[in-house]
């Protein structure tokens, strides 16, 4: 397992450096939008308007989205493409089986896309003078978030092998996150205050902004639920993805058909 | 090695219903080469996706050393495949680099995997390529490295869906050599392919699969046989008398100049063969049919009653 590991870590990095070009735009895209984002949002604020808790919101808020996106997509868009390309079915060939195959996928990619992130954050400070609070209390939320996370990426990874053109679901799918995660709902009062521990990931990036933003403690209590939501996500998606296998085995469209 | 039994598959539904592979058996032992063949659509692709566990099967046993790919995943450990078409390899990354990446997928500890890559890659005579991603390669490298990824983990079964589609005439020359060095280890290798002259030169046994089901199966040699008329052409270097010519003809034999063509049993032929006495031989040959006739023959001739 720990040689798996190693080895999609190495192959996702090969993939990824193969072609240097791609990852210096890569990079280039997603800092000009950061930047682009930030210096709008001074410029909203006004001149006079004290930086600080509001600003670096809306800078988390956007690495914590873009982020959730793209390990919700990683499982789905991966399995499209090696469909296409045709390395799917010799995955599926795996001894492991399928799910401990895509679970260390899962890892390896996390651990690329939270490289890309800090490189993208450290640049973005030093272009804006900008600081965020980062204690590592941090990793605990930001855990139960990737879990939840990584759950549905498993649910749409399921919804891509059954069936096969996700585009449109991945699109929509993103929409309805934005609106999800930019929504402060751990503000709310009533019975939102309650609903959003049934929703995925929403206790998880309520704790976050406490943390990063607010600069307010973490809530054990909090914690715990969020750590539960996160678990159950994560093995909600699971079981759907098993689901999936064999359903796309029944049909014989593992590499689509 | 390999042991189907029965094997069915049904797609689709209601209207959509169709019944892509019937009550296919198959076996095949250590050091076999089966050649798989059928027109196209026939199920071979799906049955070689239900051995790999790939494809659910609708009724039906796959065995592959005892162990059943569907059941228990570690069955996998035994069956290596290149499927159809032309990518089973990461593009982005070397040979080398798919290599140690398939083995340990393939549960082969990573240093081992590394060490086998080195030795297949060598074997294969891509040692020059090692350092090229795989889509700088020609298509025929290509293949061959998808073999030996498809060797990594020392598979006893292999498959090989359409192995030299799209090959010029070396590269599929090269691909026939490696076969056969891979059925000379000691592996079962399960191959499908529309060129029956490859197949005719590799294989032990044959399967003719058409509409789902298995409508021949045996020896290479042993159809082949079967199907070649039993016509014999000899050659004689010199005239022969009119007696000889007689006799011959009298026996039910043509005889044009030197050559004499004679359709008839074993025993007489010796007959023949006493009658042209002392007339030196230059030949004697049976006629022998193709697999490609063989082919054609059971394909077209079946009755369609089996629908
Ligand atoms: N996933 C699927 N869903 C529905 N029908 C399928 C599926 N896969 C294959 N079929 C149908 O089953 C039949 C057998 O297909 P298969 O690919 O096994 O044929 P084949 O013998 O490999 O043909 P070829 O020589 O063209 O490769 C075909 O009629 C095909 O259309
Ligand atoms: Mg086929």
């Amino acid at each position: 397992m720990i040689d798996l590991l190693y080895a999609e870590l190495k192959r996702t990095w090969i993939q990824f450096i193969r072609y240097p070009t791609e990852v210096i735009s890569g990079i280039v895209i997603i800092l000009a939008v950061f930047y682009g984002l930030f210096s709008s949002a001074q410029y909203i604020a006004g001149p006079g308007f004290a930086f600080g808790d509001r600003l670096d919101s809306v800078v988390l808020g956007y690495a914590m989205w873009t982020l959730i996106i793209s390990v919700n997509n990683d499982i789905a868009i991966n399995l499209q493409i090696e469909a296409e390309t045709g390395t799917l079915e010799q995955v599926f060939l795996s001894p492991y089986g399928a799910p401990r195959v895509f679970l260390a996928r899962a890892f390896a990619s996390l651990a690329l896309r939270l490289l890309i992130l800090v490189v993208v954050l450290l640049l973005l400070m030093g272009l804006s003078g900008s600081r965020l609070a980062f204690p590592p209390i941090l990793l605990l939320p930001l855990a139960s978030l990737l879990m939840a996370g990584y759950g549905l990426a498993f649910l749409l990874g399921a919804v891509a092998l059954v069936f096969k053109r996700v585009q449109q679901i991945l699109g929509i799918f993103q929409f309805l996150l934005l609106f999800l995660l930019a929504a402060p709902l751990e503000e709310s009062t009533g019975l939102m205050q309650y609903l959003r521990f049934l929703l995925p990931m929403l206790p998880s990036t309520g704790l976050l902004r406490d943390l990063m933003a607010r600069g307010v403690g973490l809530d054990w209590a909090t914690y715990g639920l969020a750590l539960l939501n996160g678990m159950v996500y994560f093995v909600i998606g699971l079981f759907v993805f098993r689901w999936a296998e064999a359903t796309a085995k029944q049909r014989g469209s593992l590499s689509g058909y | 090695m390999l042991d189907t039994r029965d094997l069915s598959k049904v797609y689709g539904r209601g209207k959509q219903r169709f019944e892509a592979v019937k009550h296919v058996s198959l076996t095949l032992h250590q050091g076999e080469v089966l050649a798989f063949l059928g027109p196209n659509g026939a199920g071979k692709t799906t049955t070689i996706k239900m051995i790999a566990g790939l494809v659910r099967p609708t009724h039906g046993l796959v065995t592959v050393v005892g162990e059943d790919p569907h059941r228990q995943p570690r069955a996998l450990r035994h069956i290596g495949a290149v499927l159809e078409g032309n990518r089973n390899l990461y593009w982005r990354l070397t040979p080398e680099e798919n290599l140690e990446y398939f083995g340990v997928l393939r549960q082969v500890p990573r240093k081992v995997a590394h060490r086998r890559g080195l030795e297949l890659l060598s074997r294969f005579g891509l040692e020059e390529k090692r350092q090229t991603p795989v889509q700088k390669l020609s298509r025929g490298m290509q293949q061959k490295v998808a073999i030996a990824v498809a060797l990594i983990h020392n598979p006893k079964l292999l498959l090989l869906d359409e192995p030299t589609l799209g090959l010029d005439v070396e590269a599929s020359e090269m691909v026939k050599a490696l076969v056969r060095q891979i059925a000379q280890e000691g592996r079962a290798v399960l191959l499908t392919t529309h060129q029956l002259d490859v197949a005719e030169e590799l294989s032990d046994r044959v399967a003719i699969i058409r509409r789902g089901r298995i409508i021949a199966e045996q020896s290479t040699e042993a159809l082949l046989k079967e199907f070649s008329s039993s016509t014999y052409h000899l050659e004689v270097e010199g005239e022969l008398s009119p007696q000889q010519i007689h006799t011959v003809t009298q026996l039910g034999a043509t005889v044009q100049g030197t050559q004499i063509t004679y359709a008839g049993t074993s025993e007489n032929l010796y007959a023949l063969l006493r009658a042209l006495s002392p007339v030196p031989l230059v030949a004697v040959q049976r006629d022998r049919a193709d697999l490609t006739q063989v082919f054609l023959k059971l394909v077209k001739d079946q009755p369609d009653a089996s629908l």
